[in-house]
């Protein structure tokens, strides 16, 4: 005669193990929102970025190798899904290179383009890194996507005294990081001849250390040589250390601040990609959810517990009694002590 | 090759687990006083042995299932037709002027847009293309190297419309479209498209070094020269004295092209439709078989094996269900 104990605990973990197994063959799923990102990505490749004060695999690099190899690792980690456009900085503009494209389904072509970035793209020798900014944050607003800014901030020729050029866009239109590339130090500029081969570092008399565009400084009249009218600037050159660079971080900083980008130092692509996750705007993606092996795992469990718990509770329980009876019956041997 | 793959293979760690059943059961043990009072029962013995597989099978069909099973695509050679193709796109600010010289108004297309538009089509197509695309205004700039993901060569194109640079520096250009292609391992045809509005002249050095890569890389060359209204075409010839290549450069660009000992064609277009008619051409003329590999989708495992799972659970609730309840204890207290 059988008859079924709908009371058995272990009757209703198989039902359900059942339930959800069959769950899992019916293959069901859950649509979830995924963060996943659009990024313009503009690199400086003027002259000072050949500066080598960073450092690879224990080797001097270039601040642009520098960048290429933490961008690289750090794009790769970036959800499938999101958007990459890479575009390069000089003169006064950026230069987009390709429209934003899926970055795992191209990841090949899209290291292989930032791997051949050179100083030898650009176009001119000039580097007015605020009017290049803000050009960068109007195409990334046009491409509806975040930008990241890499540039080492030195501004070639220098600012004229009034400063930067206004920023005419909106704070919070465009989100995203200006990462400062380069050492705090002060490095040699490398410098190179007309076909490109590297002659040795910039000297203080190849660069304007001095701005002339735009009102002269308040101390000009204590130049030598000085003129109202004439020489209004003094008579000299001004010598400073704009041969030399390092890491424009209080301008960069300003400028961030300006535009309503962050700032973060380049230093690891770990950093990076945290930084940049934390001001980016991202896109939310609705995305299937398998939830099979959920429910797999749950039946699997339950199977689990339904082989190992019992017995081990029951065994448990039976130790239990068994020490229990002993105490009620004390062993002779204390009786005998007793005795 | 076909092969098994699993999502979460580190949930074989967990394997062993598969084995409880061996050694402990779901079903009520019965005390019995002695087990010589129960007859030896083939019948029984079967159940029991059934019941543990079932138990075990019931497991490891889960484990597995929660690993995620899958049978990773096979490597599948097809034959289609496409060339390895290098893109040498003018960017100077003149192609983003329409072909009547002036800044596009209304629905005119620049000459940037007219030509990435329908080369972005040409990607789009059946053809089995390699391709990448060079840049080159006042320098030369790798836009995409080489490959076969579509998408980005068309984000290469679209980016191609936007405002470009100051010069048309094309020696510089030609020399790294030409050094894209690498020694050759693809065994496909190579074919090095340049679209342009117009020339510039190539220093002499330059010149002999790119005939020197020309003949090295094997390409054969088109010029899609998209002409602007009241330019010279091609084939004009300047009165004496005009005929050098500082007042003609397009004409000894292309005379410098066709002395190259390469297949060389060069199309003038001078409306978005003469692009068209001119890039249909090099699709027709750069059809060649190429054997390409695909990967297969992979196929997903998992039904198999829930549906073993399935099967198992059931025989082990079944059998729950026809445990005969244990007798109650009578008198049996303590």
């Amino acid at each position: 005669m059988t008859r079924a104990n709908w009371r058995d605990p272990r009757l209703g973990l198989l039902i359900l193990a059942l339930a959800l197994t069959l769950a899992a063959l019916s293959g069901v799923q859950t649509v979830i929102r995924r963060a996943v990102y659009d990024v313009v990505i503009i690199v400086d490749i003027t002259g000072s970025m050949n500066t080598r004060d960073a450092t690879l695999a224990g080797r001097p690099a270039s601040r642009l190798d520098f960048v290429k190899a933490v961008l690289r690792e750090s794009l790769a980690s970036l959800p499938c899904a999101s958007r990459v456009a890479l575009g390069v900085f000089s003169e006064r503009r950026p230069f987009l290179l390709f429209e934003p494209v899926e970055i795992c389904g191209n990841g090949a072509p899209v290291a292989g383009t930032l791997d051949a970035l050179d100083w030898r793209m650009a176009w001119e020798g000039d580097s007015h890194v605020a009017a290049g900014l803000y050009r960068s944050i109007e195409m990334a607003r046009d491409a509806t996507a975040d930008l990241m800014f890499f540039t080492d901030g030195q501004e070639a020729p220098p600012l004229p005294l009034s400063g930067p050029p206004a920023f005419d866009g909106r704070i919070g239109d465009v989100h995203g990081l200006i990462v400062g590339v380069g050492g705090y130090e002060l490095s040699p500029i490398p410098k190179y001849d007309d076909s490109g081969r590297e002659i040795g570092f910039q000297g203080v008399n190849d660069v304007p250390h001095e701005n002339r565009s735009g009102g002269p400084p308040p101390d000009a009249e204590q130049r030598e040589g000085y003129d109202p009218r004439n020489a209004p600037f003094g008579s000299r050159a001004m010598v400073g250390s704009e041969h030399l660079s390092s890491v424009r971080e209080p301008y960069l900083k300003s400028l961030a601040e300006t535009t309503g980008l962050r700032y973060v130092h380049l230093e690891t692509a770990d950093a990076l990609s945290r930084a940049y996750r934390a001001a980016a705007h991202p896109r939310a993606l609705d995305a299937a959810l398998d939830l099979r092996p959920a429910c797999a795992a749950i039946a699997a469990l339950m199977l689990l517990a339904l082989y190992i718990l019992p017995p081990l509770l029951s065994r448990l329980s039976a130790n239990r009694a068994r020490r229990a009876e002993r105490l009620r019956a004390p062993s002779p041997k204390p009786e005998r002590k007793a005795a | 090759m076909i092969a098994l793959g699993f999502d979460t293979p580190d949930i074989f760690w967990l394997a062993p687990l598969a084995a409880a059943p061996l050694a402990f059961s779901p079903l009520r043990i019965r005390k019995t006083a002695a087990i010589a009072a129960v007859p030896e029962d083939r019948l029984s013995a079967a159940i029991a042995v059934v019941l543990r597989i079932a138990g075990c099978a019931a497991i490891a069909a889960l484990l597995v299932g929660v690993a995620g099973p899958y049978r990773t695509g096979a490597l599948v050679d097809h034959i289609g037709e496409g060339a390895e193709i290098v893109f040498l796109i003018d960017r100077s600010a003149s192609m983003n002027e329409n072909f009547a010289g002036r800044a596009p108004s209304g629905d005119e297309q620049s000459k940037a847009r007219a030509a990435t538009q329908v080369l972005r089509d040409f990607v789009a197509g059946p053809r089995k293309d390699l391709a990448g695309v060079v840049g080159f205004s006042t320098s030369p700039m790798l836009v995409v190297p080489i490959t076969d993901r579509r998408e980005a060569i068309q984000a290469a194109f679209a980016a191609a419309a936007r405002p470009g640079l100051d010069h048309t520096n094309i020696g510089r250009g030609l020399a790294m479209a030409l050094a894209m292609f690498r020694a050759d391992e693809s065994g496909r045809s190579r074919a090095l498209v340049l679209v342009s509005d117009g020339a510039a002249v190539i220093d002499p050095h330059l010149q002999t070094d790119l005939r020197a890569d020309f003949k090295k890389a094997g390409v054969r060359l088109y010029w899609l020269f998209l002409r602007t209204e009241g330019n010279a075409r091609l084939h004009d010839i300047p009165e004496s004295g005009a005929d050098t290549p500082q007042a003609a450069p397009e004409r000894h660009l292309d005379l410098f092209f066709q002395s190259l000992g390469q297949p060389y064609r060069a199309f003038e277009a001078e409306s978005p439709e003469q692009v068209h008619a001119a890039v249909e051409q090099i699709d027709r003329l750069e059809r060649r078989p190429v054997l390409f590999t695909e990967i297969a989708p992979r196929q997903d495992l998992s039904t198999p094996v829930f549906t073993l799972a399935v099967l198992a659970i059931l025989v082990l609730t079944l059998a729950k269900l026809a445990e005969i309840p244990a007798p109650v204890r009578r008198g049996g207290a303590s």
